[in-house]
């Protein structure tokens, strides 16, 4: 063990050790280690072998920046074990390994690295032979592809999703964001100030300075009613209106703010040299961390890179947790420093110039190489400066400039409602860091018209020496890393330059650099610096790529929450559910798909010919019921339909065909004209929102004197249908005269039947004798009681959706969706009929002449096939001639037929009755179907106008 | 309710087997007002027939407390008013003076058969909204004349607050998937 005693370890409570597992291995930590922190405090450094060469990796930031230690947890991929919370009981297993992580097949691939060059994959997979890739590469990528296991039982329990609404989001608890946080909330502002560490302080937690008081702060910002602090959050990405996901363990809050204030700070950011990803290379700040936060003394003999300050803290961080210190490597002066670079040498530590040339070890850094000589160590500390996080801003439309002097980046954001803050904004010194929070606070909180004093800014002495940038040269063996992620080495950037994408997104794409997990937090900078120099711009030429959403990795079952379903159901549910109906969803509604149990086939049979032979009721209330109503109603139906319906009487019933601009067929229903200025019209199940919407639409522009209800739910409807449905409601109390003469077909009347009002239509969707009954839905299970009252003398029944299916193609009516595609015209239907040649307009008249002009192609029919013939599916093609010229959309064997029957598409030339076309049905084999007439049964249309 | 009317939580309704979740819960309670009165008018000379018959409408998208009824007004001519079953006479003697009155007065919307209405309350109010609704419905935020017309539990729906409770009103068919969603999404097991 190499734990520290307090006060190292701020985050760990010793008193209570955790038992955990990795890799079959017992381990144990405490509450409050991260994974990666117990097992480093247990000598247990190697995490994970590497995507592509399977190199050991290990931790590198301890901020879970790098994929280095993605880890599998139990039946969870993928988790950062820099980041994950150690819990008792947790068995930890490594990902990306053929083997074990210790004893890797895979690390071959290491030594394979010459066959597998920058882009290799996009030419390996060509050849041999044509056949080679389904033989041999896709199965070998489809086995190595992948990180963690998914386990597919896993259920997708405790996921959450709430909405959170504050005046001011502070993203960031480092010291700019608590002092932002802490200013806006006292001046009266509602704040949410959210961190992914588990504690505020950002940098001070593992950084701290004397002339800050941190637990004081903390104090503050805690005592504060209006602030609500979120630690362990993840603010994983910027909307529009400032609306961020907020990812806190397995719940997303969606957070709507006025103002934001990005408060994010820098990533520290890693040395190119050979073998710079052996695991015991670190951040300053990772050794930082890991000293502070968990009481890990990190190595035995050190060697610290000090491209800036920070290096200079970690060393003494390291002497203070009794690591020798073998060398401190200055690539610069640090001008200033020269005190505490003279203490370090008191202490032991060789002061060098330069910079680190290779590393070299097994699974753990042994020596490095700084001016040709290889210096034994356990640990390295490589400290060269930070890039703001500029994903968050850049989301937001930052654009990221880059100082080539300097070495800085800085971040150019003119948002209203959006800040930055401290070292994002390109800041250092705490000081002035501080100051920055508060003033992106004032700000802030003088655009929510909240009162607050100007901050003066505070001079940033420690800017100057904040960013490094060493030389990037390619090592000549190799294995320098630019994105631990990838593997990619500087050589394959360059070499990706030379292939000719000069610009860095072509570079992206080709190389994969900055596609991993860690989303180029440690590869961007370097790639733009090479980049640069491959091709002879700057930095700020080169620019960094494209930052979206997410910033980080989140699971699809925090993105999903609760996983409810949507569900409808008719007034009639119950009713259905007590009649014994199997109930089935269409889109989000539920229906009776039959009635009754056992065999499903003898059922629906039943229930067709209880329909043929005495009649049937079946729920219709999920049609689309829409009211049109004002002085242009029948003028607005005129423009949406293809009939005429402005001369349509009181009292009539009318077929409706609507058309979209392309002259494609998108709904079909009735029009009832209740009154000269009302119509009651039905729409399709599926597509009636869709046509509501298209109507309010239309209306806004034809701005005509007419108002749309969508009745849908409001409207429950049952179709009595059958020989004897006239019998039924003549059975019933009613003032409506159901008589042929009383009640023509396709009209319609509005009374009372049973005691309860009714809308009645005489329409004919089976063939058969059919009244449609729609009432208001809360008298709708009365409606159905005192229908199948009336009717259970003469046989009654109720009937599903596949019987209606079955009833209706004998009749060749169509569904709207089922046998029409995004194209279909009236014509191809044969619903020439339906079009009006009078009217001057209506949507899609000018299409449907014009497509017209061009011809038909195919033609929807009715199909039989003789008995014995293996039925074909939907979706079969219809072929001529051998190729395809269309498809079956419906099909079922008609009981009343005691044949198959379908409709399908054939070429226009084979539409005429009696003509036989082939299909190909579902086992290959070549079947002939017969072209039909209009209607299968009863084509004179005389069953349903008795 | 007339003898032939069933609502969608009440015995033999559609969501009859939903209904166990509604309840005086503790810490949220949820009642079905499905039944209540209430009357909407839409379309041109909604406004104005209201307006002659000494209905005081407030703005668009605001709420405003009458004698004996709220009136919501959706839009300049989409207004519904809500009644109390404890005093339903006012509400009653408006809608039949509306069935008796000539045109034009604008159309009835449907509102008492289109819309479920679930009144909710009780200490978890503040969480269950924040979880169900993306609008801020706190109170301070959303002030007592304001209406919300969103998304609730995943459907399309009004929100409105009297009384420190929520009221929600949304299409009837998803009565049972709403109430669902209200339990088990509104941070309850």
């Amino acid at each position: 063990m190499t734990r520290l005693d307090a006060p190292f370890g701020s985050r760990i409570d010793r008193s209570r050790p955790i038992s955990f597992s990795f890799e079959g291995q017992r381990f144990t930590g405490y509450e409050g280690d991260t994974i990666a922190s117990a097992l480093a405090a247990s000598g247990q450094w190697m995490l994970s072998r590497s995507f592509k060469y399977h190199r050991p990796r290990g931790a590198f930031s301890m901020a879970g920046a790098e994929a280095n230690t993605l880890v599998q947890v139990g039946s969870e991929p993928n988790l950062a074990a820099d980041l994950t919370p150690l819990a008792e009981g947790m068995v930890v297993s490594a990902q990306n390994v053929n083997g074990s992580l210790a004893r890797d097949r895979d690390a071959v691939m290491d030594r394979l690295g010459r066959f597998m060059p920058v882009g290799f994959y996009y030419r390996t997979f060509m050849g041999p032979t044509r056949k080679a890739w389904l033989k041999w590469w896709e199965p070998l990528i489809r086995a190595k592809a992948g990180l963690g296991v998914v386990d597919l039982a896993a259920r997708p329990d405790g996921f959450d999703k709430s909405h959170l609404h504050c005046d001011i989001l502070v993203v960031g608890a480092g010291p700019a964001g608590l002092a932002a946080a802490i200013e806006a909330a006292e001046a009266g502002a509602d704040v949410i100030l959210c961190d992914e560490s588990p504690d505020l302080g950002g940098r001070l937690t593992y950084a701290p300075e004397a002339e800050v008081d941190l637990t004081a702060l903390v104090a503050r910002a805690e005592a504060l009613p209006a602030l609500r602090i979120m630690t362990g959050t993840v603010c994983n990405g910027w909307f529009e209106d400032n609306w961020l996901p907020l990812i806190r363990g397995k719940a997303l809050h969606r957070c709507r703010a006025r103002e934001v204030i990005l408060a994010t700070g820098g990533i520290e950011q890693p040395a190119v040299f050979r073998g710079n990803d052996l695991p015991g290379i670190l951040t300053g700040g990772a050794v930082r961390r890991l000293i502070r936060h968990y009481g890990v003394r990190p190595g035995t003999r050190s060697v610290i890179l000090a491209g800036t300050p920070d290096g200079l803290g970690a060393a003494e961080d390291l002497l203070d947790a009794g690591t020798r210190i073998a060398a401190l490597v200055l690539p610069r002066d640090l001008p200033g420093h020269a005190e505490r670079i003279g203490r370090l040498r008191s202490a032991g530590a060789e002061i060098l110039t330069g910079r680190i040339e290779a590393a070299r070890g097994g699974t753990h850094v042994e020596a490095v190489q700084v001016g040709g000589r290889w210096i034994d160590c356990d640990l390295v500390a490589v400290s060269v400066g930070h890039a703001p996080s500029w994903q968050l801003p850049c989301q937001a439309g930052a654009r990221l400039g880059y100082d080539d002097a300097t070495c800085r980046f800085s971040l150019d954001l003119a948002r209203d409602g959006l800040h930055l803050a401290g070292s994002v904004a390109g800041h250092a010194g705490t000081a002035a860091v501080t100051a920055d929070g508060r003033r992106a606070a004032v700000a802030a909180l003088h655009a929510l018209d909240i009162d607050a004093e100007d901050v003066s800014p505070c001079q940033d002495v420690e800017l100057a020496f904040a960013h490094c940038a060493l030389p990037l040269i390619p090592h000549p063996k190799g294995r320098d890393f630019v994105d631990f992620d990838e593997d990619l080495q500087v050589k394959d950037i360059v070499s990706a330059v030379r292939e000719g994408y000069r610009e860095l997104e072509l570079v992206k794409r080709f190389s994969t650099v900055g596609m991993g997990p860690s989303q180029g937090r440690h590869s961007a900078l370097a790639t733009a610096r090479i980049v640069a120099a491959a091709t002879g711009r700057s930095v700020a030429e080169t620019g960094v790529t494209t930052a979206r959403p997410p910033v980080g990795p989140e699971t699809l079952g925090a993105l999903a929450g609760h996983g409810h379903v949507e569900e409808r159901r008719t007034a009639l549910h119950a009713r259905h559910l007590e009649a014994g109906a199997e109930m089935r969803p269409v889109g989000a509604w539920w229906r009776p798909y039959l009635y009754g149990r056992g065999d499903r086939v003898a059922r629906i049979t039943e229930e067709v010919r209880a329909v043929r032979e005495g009649a049937g009721l079946l729920d219709v209330s999920t049609l689309g019921k829409l009211e049109v109503r004002g002085p242009d109603a029948g003028a607005f139906l005129d423009r949406l339909y293809t009939m005429a319906h402005a001369n349509q009487p009181v009292g009539k019933v009318r077929y409706c065909l609507m058309l979209n601009e392309m002259a494609a067929v998108i709904d079909d229903g009735v029009a009832f004209r209740m009154a000269d200025d009302v119509f009651y019209v039905t729409a399709t199940t599926g597509a009636v929102a869709r046509v509501y919407a298209d109507m309010a639409l239309w209306n806004a522009q034809w701005r005509m004197r007419v108002d749309v209800a969508n009745l849908t739910a409001a409207f429950s409807g049952v179709n009595v249908t059958g020989p004897k449905a006239r019998d039924v409601l003549q059975a019933l109390s009613s003032e409506i005269d159901f008589s042929p003469a009383g009640f023509p077909y396709l009209e319609g009347r509005i009374g009372v039947v049973a005691g309860i009002p009714v809308r009645a239509m005489r329409i004919g969707f089976t063939g058969e004798l059919s009244y449609e009954l729609h009432c208001p839905s809360s008298h709708a299970p009365a409606l159905w009681d005192a229908v199948m009252a009336a009717g259970a003398p003469l046989g009654l029944r109720p009937y599903g959706l596949e019987a209606s299916r079955i009833l209706r193609l004998e009749k060749s009516h169509i569904l709207i969706g089922q046998d029409t595609d995004a194209l279909t015209s009236p014509d191809e239907l044969g619903f020439g009929w339906a079009v009006s040649k009078t009217k001057a307009f209506f949507v899609g008249k000018r299409a449907l002449e014009m497509r017209r002009r061009l011809g038909e192609s195919r033609r929807l029919v009715g199909l039989t096939f003789e008995p014995g013939t293996e039925a074909p599916g939907e979706s079969c093609l219809v072929l001529r001639g051998g190729e395809p010229v269309g498809h079956v959309t419906s099909v079922a064997h008609s009981p009343t037929l005691g044949r198959v029957i379908a409709l399908a598409y054939t070429h226009v030339e084979d539409a005429a009755p009696g003509t036989e076309v082939t299909i190909r049905a579902r086992s290959g084999k070549l079947v002939t179907g017969r072209v039909a007439g209009h209607a299968f049964v009863d084509p004179e249309n005389r069953r349903q106008e008795i | 309710m007339q003898a032939t009317q069933t609502c969608p939580f009440s015995p033999g309704g559609a969501a009859e087997d939903v209904a166990p979740l509604l309840g005086q819960r503790d810490d949220l309670s949820v009642s079905d007002r499905s039944h209540w009165p209430r009357f909407g008018l839409k379309g041109s000379g909604s406004a104005d027939w209201l307006a002659d018959a000494g209905v005081a409408l407030p703005a668009a998208n605001r709420l405003s407390l009458s004698s004996g009824f709220t009136i919501l007004r959706l839009g300049p001519n989409d207004i519904t008013l809500l009644g109390d079953p404890a005093a339903p006479e006012a509400l009653a003697a408006l809608c039949a003076r509306w069935e008796a009155a000539p045109g034009p007065k604008g159309y009835s919307s449907w509102r008492e058969e289109a819309w479920a209405w679930l009144h909710l309350d009780g200490r978890a109010l503040e969480d269950a909204l924040a979880r169900l609704c993306a609008v801020d419905l706190r109170p301070g935020r959303f002030v007592p004349e304001a209406i919300a017309q969103t998304r609730f539990a995943q459907v399309d729906a009004v929100v409105i607050r009297r009384g420190g409770a929520a009221e929600v009103f949304f299409d009837i068919a998803a009565s049972a998937a709403v109430l669902r969603t209200i339990r088990h999404g509104g941070g309850h097991p």
